[in-house]
């Protein structure tokens, strides 16, 4: 129902934009610059805006969340999915007018992994990249399109790392001074020129900032976060609203205070979502304790959402640990639900201490916005568990199936699911055809600008 | 006696239709009671059951009658709500399927059930009164396709790297043979491209930006491209498709068969629209122009109505470039068919909207001003490209859909 409301205002948003805009159309233009505006770092992971403009993966989601070709225009699985064969798109080039080769994507790959890649090995086959992996990859084509392994140039022809970003995405980059970053259309892009000739997105702008700005006609694209969107209606801006596309949770440790699941079970049950949802998130998004949300599986309900006090103080059953830590970080409202939490715990008979997430890399409890990628539940759940540390396949399954996936995930209590958010953002009235991608961040290759010559 | 036969056979006709056509619901709810039953065992259960799905409020007697019946056959008897075990059955649905739950309490343990039903259909459109489009669709391409021609028992759809040819079988269109074009340029992100085909139905015209190539085919007996050539070239492109049959504007459908020279237009290739210089130019200056269509006006004459880039439609008329009225709702796509319906003439145009999926929309241009003459019909997905077929009497819509393939729909418009 909650969701209903809001989707009811998204439809508003964009039917009062229509009337507004109804003038006779046309095909897209091309040519002008766009501005955007972010709090954030352009090329931050997950979701840097920067990142999906520059740099493209080996697969991608289209826009109905489904795994599509990108740089890798097919792909099989050999060996019980043990071992993947992904053949590349030839006659790509990056910016700075080198091929792609398999074995530039290799390098690349083997950059971007961490400790907990989920591949065993990655080789380069001819015109072609070889995942191996000892357990099955069902979920590898999904977990490809996925901001962690885009593919940038990792050495030029001359052997040197690159000073800049170099991929093969819409967008080039050009300049980076005073926090903001100018990128430049990438004329021989595989995908086709993009419509604008520039973007430039200025980082680390305060929300109030970015609105001004929007106002004033010096940004065309600035945020809205989700507790903001009620404001954004009474002001009458333009948004576009995705689905719940990020899942705030609480992550908990399974070691040192909360290592007894019971005590991690009693926090489970002692986090007020209502509060956070009412209060903090102004009642945008969906309250959840499931890891995939309703319009994905149908099943979220029967995860319970109600708090328990009486039932977090009868697991705790008298044990008393140690003073926790939680680590407040993000934007301020995160920190304002990091605050809230504490104090279902504190009520709860935990004693919390919030520490500052930059002070303190490894804490018992942090808050996370994990993503919710893709059409597939299995490839949404995969992804979802990768974010969340686990390298877990998920595939093939039916609803049973799914939901046992979920359930014996969440009995660990190692992650409370707590809300699904959406992204959202204004647009100026000059911006054209901006669409979000599955992962809710805007489309900027396909938008255009209004008169733009 | 003639009564009571009559009302047997009217009871027994009953029977037979609900025979034959059973309930929908039949399958998932015996598919749930069996796993509610292998959980619970034979005994008694208090059935319970919510609906957060859109099937209408007014099945679910039907659905919970189905559930009890399936339920006492497996030796599960409905009790009332004192009873120790619970049924919590749940409709419910996600964006793309259907599903049933159950929760299935026995004292303080709950245990669940989930039944898939398949897909969502999608509702039916209604339908509508008045003058009709029908859309059709006869290909589905994965690669976009820039410009599709109709020639006799075959088609020819212009890629961005090749000129495939399809030829009409028993089976549907099958691909007979690839011509690929060598030559080919970056292109934009909207790319365009033109087919012109000639009379004698055995030759063609192909452009892409800075590519012009000509083809020709032979039957044996599907069509067979037996000639094909490109070169790279700045030469303007056609952007109406010759024969069109001028009519009176009366809305007698005599035909006058007139021959009348396919327009020429130069591209701009980095920005995806024509110039407005025409070849020849004999007429006022054009403004840059994403689509241009002759329609026929009075006396058998034709006027070339023009999409401007900057959403203008404007008719040229007797030297003259006049705005048409009415063309608020237009994108940048329109073709123009001759029907027998209405005045005869009608312009097909797109539809100009941000909704997921654009419309087309007849209408027909007395004066200068454009009438709707049909409700919009909604295509499956982008109209890329609208070209008018060589027999003038439907328009051929390129649509690029959900899944980011290319169909391509026949439209033609319905009298009623």
């Amino acid at each position: 129902m909650r969701w209903t409301v809001l989707r009811y205002f998204a439809i508003s948003c964009l039917a009062a934009a229509l009337a507004f805009s109804a003038a006779a159309r046309t095909r897209p233009h091309y040519g002008g610059t766009l501005h955007v505006e972010i709090a954030g770092d352009p090329w931050q992971t997950p979701d840097g805006l920067a990142r999906r403009l520059i740099l493209d993966g080996l697969t991608a989601f289209n826009a109905n969340g489904e795994v599509s070709p990108a740089l890798a225009v097919e792909w099989q699985s050999e060996d019980n999915d043990h071992r993947w064969q992904f053949r590349l798109r030839s006659g790509v080039h990056f910016h700075d007018g080198s091929p792609l080769t398999s074995t530039a994507v290799v390098m690349s790959l083997n950059l971007a992994c961490t400790p907990n890649c989920p591949w065993a090995t990655v080789h380069a086959v001819g015109s072609s990249v070889v995942f191996t992996s000892d357990s099955p990859l069902p979920n590898l084509p999904a977990l490809l399109a996925g901001d962690e392994f885009l593919i940038a140039l990792t050495r030029t022809p001359d052997g040197q790392t690159p000073a800049n970003p170099i991929g093969t995405g819409p967008f080039q980059f050009a300049a980076f001074s005073n926090g903001v970053l100018t990128l430049t259309a990438n004329d021989n892009c595989w995908q086709d020129r993009p419509f604008l000739d520039e973007v430039t997105i200025s980082a680390s702008r305060p929300i109030r900032d970015q609105w001004l700005d929007l106002s004033v006609g010096r940004a065309d694209v600035v945020e809205v976060p989700p507790q903001e969107l009620r404001q954004a209606q009474q002001q009458r801006l333009t948004v576009v609203v995705s689905p719940p596309v990020e899942l705030l949770a609480l992550q908990v440790s399974d070691s040192g205070a909360l290592a007894n699941p019971v005590l991690r079970a009693a926090i489970a049950q002692a986090v007020d979502r209502s509060a956070l949802f009412n209060v903090i998130f102004q009642k945008q998004g969906e309250i959840t304790a499931s890891l995939l949300p309703q319009s994905l599986t149908g099943y979220s309900f029967l995860f319970p959402t109600d708090r328990d006090v009486n039932k977090a103080n009868e697991l705790r059953g008298g044990l008393t640990p140690p003073p926790l830590t939680f680590a407040a970080g993000g934007d301020g409202t995160m920190q304002l639900a990091t605050q809230r939490i504490a104090l279902n715990l504190h009520e709860a008979g935990f004693s919390v201490q919030v520490v500052n997430a930059r002070n303190a890399p490894s804490t018992d409890l942090a808050l996370r916005k994990l993503s919710v990628e893709g059409a597939d539940p299995p490839d949404a759940l995969a992804i979802l568990l990768r974010s969340a540390g686990e390298n877990a396949p998920v595939a093939g399954l039916n609803s049973t199936a799914l939901y046992r996936a979920e359930h014996d995930f969440l009995d660990l209590k190692t992650l409370v699911p707590l809300l699904d958010l959406p992204r959202a953002y204004a647009i100026g009235g000059r911006v054209r055809d901006l669409t979000l991608r599955a992962d809710g961040t805007p489309d900027l290759a396909g938008a255009s600008l209004e008169g733009a010559q | 006696m003639k009564l009571i036969w009559l009302i047997a056979a009217m009871v027994g006709l009953s029977g037979l239709a609900a025979y034959a056509a059973p309930s929908p619901w039949e399958q998932p709810a015996a598919s749930l009671a069996d796993q509610v039953a292998a959980i619970l065992g034979p005994g008694q259960a208090h059935l319970t059951i919510q609906n957060l799905s859109s099937i209408s409020t007014d099945e679910i007697p039907a659905i919970r009658r189905l559930l009890t019946q399936d339920l006492k056959a497996h030796g599960v008897a409905m009790a009332g709500a004192e009873s120790a075990n619970t049924v919590r059955v749940t409709l419910s649905e996600s964006v793309r399927e259907r599903l049933w739950v159950a929760e299935i309490g026995e004292g303080n343990q709950t245990q669940v059930a989930i039944v898939d039903l398949g897909p969502i259909q999608p509702q039916q459109a209604p339908t509508v009164s008045g003058l009709t489009l029908s859309s059709r669709q006869i290909l589905v391409a994965r690669d976009p396709l820039l410009a599709v021609l109709e020639i006799p028992n075959g088609l020819v759809a212009l890629e961005p790297e090749q000129v495939v040819l399809y030829a009409h079988t028993a089976e549907g269109w099958q691909e007979q043979k690839h011509l690929s074009i060598e030559q080919r340029r970056q292109l934009a992100r909207d790319p365009r491209g033109a087919l012109l085909g000639y009379g004698d139905g055995l030759s063609f015209d192909a452009w892409l930006p800075g590519v012009h190539c000509t083809g020709s085919f032979t039957f044996v007996p599907s069509p067979i491209g037996s000639n094909f050539d490109c070169r790279e070239s700045d030469d303007p492109w056609a952007v109406t498709q010759p024969p069109l049959h001028l009519t009176e504007s009366s809305g007698g459908a005599t035909e006058m068969n007139v021959t009348v020279t396919p327009i020429r237009a130069f591209y701009n290739a980095s920005r995806s629209y024509f110039t407005g210089v025409l070849a020849p130019n004999n007429g006022p200056d054009l403004p840059p122009f994403y689509s241009a269509a002759l329609i026929p006006r009075v006396a058998g004459s034709a006027a070339l109505l023009v999409g401007g880039i900057d959403g203008k439609v404007q008719l040229v008329e007797n030297g003259a470039l006049k705005p048409v009225a009415g063309t608020r709702d237009w994108g940048s796509d329109f073709a123009v068919l001759q029907s027998s319906c209405g005045a005869g003439t009608q312009v097909i145009a797109s539809s100009s909207g941000e909704a997921a999926s654009d419309s087309l929309r007849a209408f027909e241009l007395p004066a200068l001003e454009a009438v709707p003459a049909s409700v919009p019909l909604t295509m499956d997905g982008t109209v890329t490209a609208l070209w008018t077929t060589p027999d003038g009497k439907s328009v051929l819509a390129v649509v690029r859909n959900a899944a980011n393939q290319y169909e391509v729909d026949r439209v033609t418009v319905l009298c009623n």
